[in-house]
């Protein structure tokens, strides 16, 4: 089944899959850091539902918590990592047909926070995108 | 003065005298400035019989059309000639503020020829030039001192000075150049050319502005591609962690050598890293003039002394190459070398060999007074790399380079080096068309002609086509890095860093309105085509017996561990497809007479032939 995208039900699966996926538990084990995505509009886009933003929680392997902010009454979280990218791009992100780290090299996924933690954890991050890439999106 | 002028310096040592004379409007058009129009003003002089040590060798420090322009990453100067470490085509360019300085100066291009009777530096002051005694610095000063006192006998503390160190007093054939905080032209033992000139330095202090076509619009450009190149996230990384904060990335993925190329993993690897530095010795950051990137770092130690901290290549040299994971020690084992003047990557190279043939039973410690070469020993390292410089014991080997000393112990495969020099550390294993780059770069193994490693990891042009392709395809991606050592290439003309990663639309317009030459991006692509092919002709012509593109045995060999486990990179194959594609005879790879009439270069094939 697949999900629209940026939805609630998206996020609940993300959610369930990133606590239940054992090589994820694994593999960010040692992992510290919360993240705010800010998925923003695409070149010419009329979606009125974006920018929207989804904080994740992610503690030693878990995501504690996550959920939508509704950037029009809300400021960011001061989340250890801000991403920020496309609609198109994060889709294509999730849908693994962008590389994460060449996302990051061609300013399509841009990354504020401590460069050094992530750098150090790669394999964390690359099976973050990993676990995205197990929810189906709806096109 | 025309505004596309390029003004140039020469200098003869031999005589004491100079000329200045101007380059040509349609010279400049066709090759912009840095290597390529060095590779221009200097094919007629590169015959194989030139001994690059002798008086007759050309040294040629050229800028670009943007240097010292405070435009993005802009701050850089190139070095020419023919290298004393290979015998073929030599470029290695400085970071800093020498070449913004030498533009001030009035002087694009500086020459030097001949053979000063005794130890000399230049003075170039405005219109003013001189040669100055160096006798008290030769053999006495290091690098870093060389450039204090020469600064304090000048009255001129805002000079800069591109000097070299014992190693290039002693010609080693991997001498650098150093300029101001550390910033070297490392590669290809020009350090060892100025050595033979007897020319301890070169002194520049320049007043003048630098000439802009039109200034209002290259400012607005220059603005705004210094805001987007300062949030870039390569330049991110780089300003919070150096050039080595990818080590972590390329120790996952393979592309971060280990024990001379031997291993695919190491204990401790994760103490090597910008990240690492960044948390423990990390004191400040440094900058070339007017870069926002600020790569370079600043690091104290025990001792309390603040210090320049290592960048990647030397990291990973003195580091895991050797079986080493200790940040200080890396850390005193550059600034060594640096104020020696020896380039890191060959000697770190050149050190790892003697590691791996001890390992191999090849040399034995009873040859060399009992001393033991084991991964992971920093005083064998220590005393290798001081016994170098004064060429003693086995260092008087290790200083003739890797391949001599591969030779030296009857194992020349076991020598990491193309055409004779020496193979920086990005493993090639890790991804393929790094070892394509190494086979194919004009001065040898070289990471940066292009840094196609940028591209395996990610960085896309889409905008001049140069896609994402699996880190281990073939032939297939060999149209893919064509294309980027052409841009590369256009780069280097102008000389601006290799990690501004700016879109090509705006590097053409700031060339445009520096030079207001307008080019279109296929002829900025062209203009890297014949500067490419330019130098190849060169290395034809330097090469009687033929150029082997070939790389070291080891790549042939899978490693068993480590990111890049199990591959090998196919270089034959993608050879033949490189030959194909840059329109090369598919023998000796030499370009092709349609070739050189296409990109402008039949007139200088003379004594160039498919044999």
């Amino acid at each position: 089944m697949a999900y629209p995208f940026p939805s609630d039900e998206w996020l609940q699966v993300l959610v369930e899959v990133l606590n239940s996926d054992e090589r994820y538990a694994e593999v960010a084990e040692n992992w510290e850091g919360d993240m705010t995505v800010v998925i923003e509009p695409d070149d010419g886009s009329e979606r009125q539902d974006l920018p929207v933003a989804v904080y994740l929680d992610l503690w030693h392997g878990k995501c504690r918590s996550a959920r939508f902010i509704d950037l029009e009454k809300e400021e960011l979280p001061d989340a250890a990592f801000t991403l920020r990218a496309r609609i198109d791009h994060i889709q294509k992100l999730f849908t693994g047909q962008l590389d994460p780290i060449q996302a990051m090299m061609t300013r399509r996924l841009r990354v504020q926070g401590n460069m050094g933690y992530m750098l150090r954890n790669v394999p964390t991050v690359l099976d973050f995108v990993r676990c995205c890439q197990k929810v189906p999106i709806k096109e | 003065m025309s505004k596309s002028q390029f003004h140039t310096l020469t200098i003869d040592l031999s005589t004491g005298s100079n000329s200045v004379g101007i380059i040509n409007n349609d010279v400049m058009q066709k090759y912009l400035g840095g290597s390529g129009l060095g590779a221009y003003l200097l094919y007629p002089e590169l015959s194989p019989d030139l001994d690059p040590l002798s008086p007759e060798a050309p040294l040629a420090f050229l800028t670009g059309p943007l240097t010292g322009t405070s435009g993005p990453a802009v701050a850089r100067s190139v070095i020419c000639g023919k290298s004393p470490a290979t015998g073929i085509w030599a470029e290695s360019n400085i970071g800093g503020f020498f070449g913004t300085e030498l533009r001030k100066a009035g002087v694009d291009v500086l020459i030097v020829r001949g053979r000063s009777a005794a130890p000399v530096y230049l003075c170039i002051q405005g219109s003013q030039v001189e040669l100055r005694s160096a006798a008290h610095l030769w053999g006495a000063a290091d690098t870093y001192q060389t450039q204090v006192k020469i600064k304090e006998e000048l009255g001129q503390p805002a000079a800069r000075v591109a000097c070299i160190g014992l190693a290039g007093e002693q010609q080693i054939p991997f001498a650098l150049i150093l300029c101001d905080h550390g910033r070297v032209a490392g590669r290809t033992g020009l350090g060892a050319v100025m050595g033979s000139k007897n020319l301890k330095a070169i002194a520049v202090r320049g007043r003048g502005s630098i000439h802009l076509d039109n200034p209002s619009k290259y400012a607005a450009i220059r603005a705004r591609a210094n805001r987007e190149l300062k949030d870039d996230t390569v330049s991110v990384s780089m300003r919070d962690l150096g050039t080595s904060s990818s080590s972590d990335l390329f120790d996952y993925i393979g592309l971060m050598p280990k024990k001379y190329f031997s291993s695919g993993s190491l204990d401790g690897i994760d103490k090597v890293s910008g990240s690492e530095m960044a948390e423990t010795i990390l004191s400040g950051i440094s900058a070339c003039h007017g870069c926002v990137i600020a790569c370079g770092r600043k690091v104290k130690l025990k001792d309390g002394i603040e210090r320049k901290g290592p960048e990647y290549e030397t990291t990973i040299g003195f580091g895991p190459n050797l079986g080493i994971t200790d940040l200080s020690f890396i850390t005193r084992m550059g600034e060594i070398c640096d104020r020696y003047g020896m380039d890191t990557i060959s000697l770190s190279n050149t050190i790892g060999l003697v590691f791996k043939l001890f390992e191999d039973g090849l040399i034995t410690s009873k040859d060399f007074s009992g001393d033991e070469f084991r991964w992971g020993d920093h005083a064998s390292v220590e005393k290798l790399v001081h016994q170098t410089v004064l060429r003693e014991g086995l260092g008087e080997i290790i200083a003739k380079g890797a391949r001599a000393l591969g030779e030296n112990f009857d194992s020349p495969n076991s020598a990491m080096e193309v055409k004779g020099l020496e193979v920086p550390y990005h493993e090639p294993r890790g991804a393929s068309g790094v070892g394509l780059v190494y086979a194919t770069s004009p001065r040898g193994a070289c990471h940066n002609q292009g840094p196609y490693y940028l591209v395996e990891l990610g960085q896309t042009i889409e905008a001049i086509g140069i896609d994402f392709f699996n880190r281990q395809a073939g032939a297939e991606k060999v149209k893919n890095i064509i294309r980027h050592q052409n841009w590369t290439s256009v780069i280097n003309a102008l000389v601006m860093c290799i990690f501004a990663n700016l879109p090509p639309s705006d590097t053409r317009k700031l060339i445009q309105y520096a030079t207001g030459y307008e080019y279109t991006l296929n002829d900025l692509l062209l203009l890297g085509e014949r500067s490419w092919n330019l130098k190849r002709m060169i290395n034809h012509r330097l090469s009687p017996a033929g150029i082997d593109d070939s790389l070291p045995e080891c790549f042939k060999v899978p490693l068993a561990e480590g990111g890049a486990a199990g591959y090998v990179p196919l270089i034959d194959g993608m050879l033949l497809a490189y030959y194909e594609e840059r329109g090369w005879d598919s023998i000796i790879g030499m370009p092709t007479t349609e070739k050189m009439q296409e990109l402008g270069l039949d007139s200088l094939s003379e004594g160039l032939s498919l044999q």
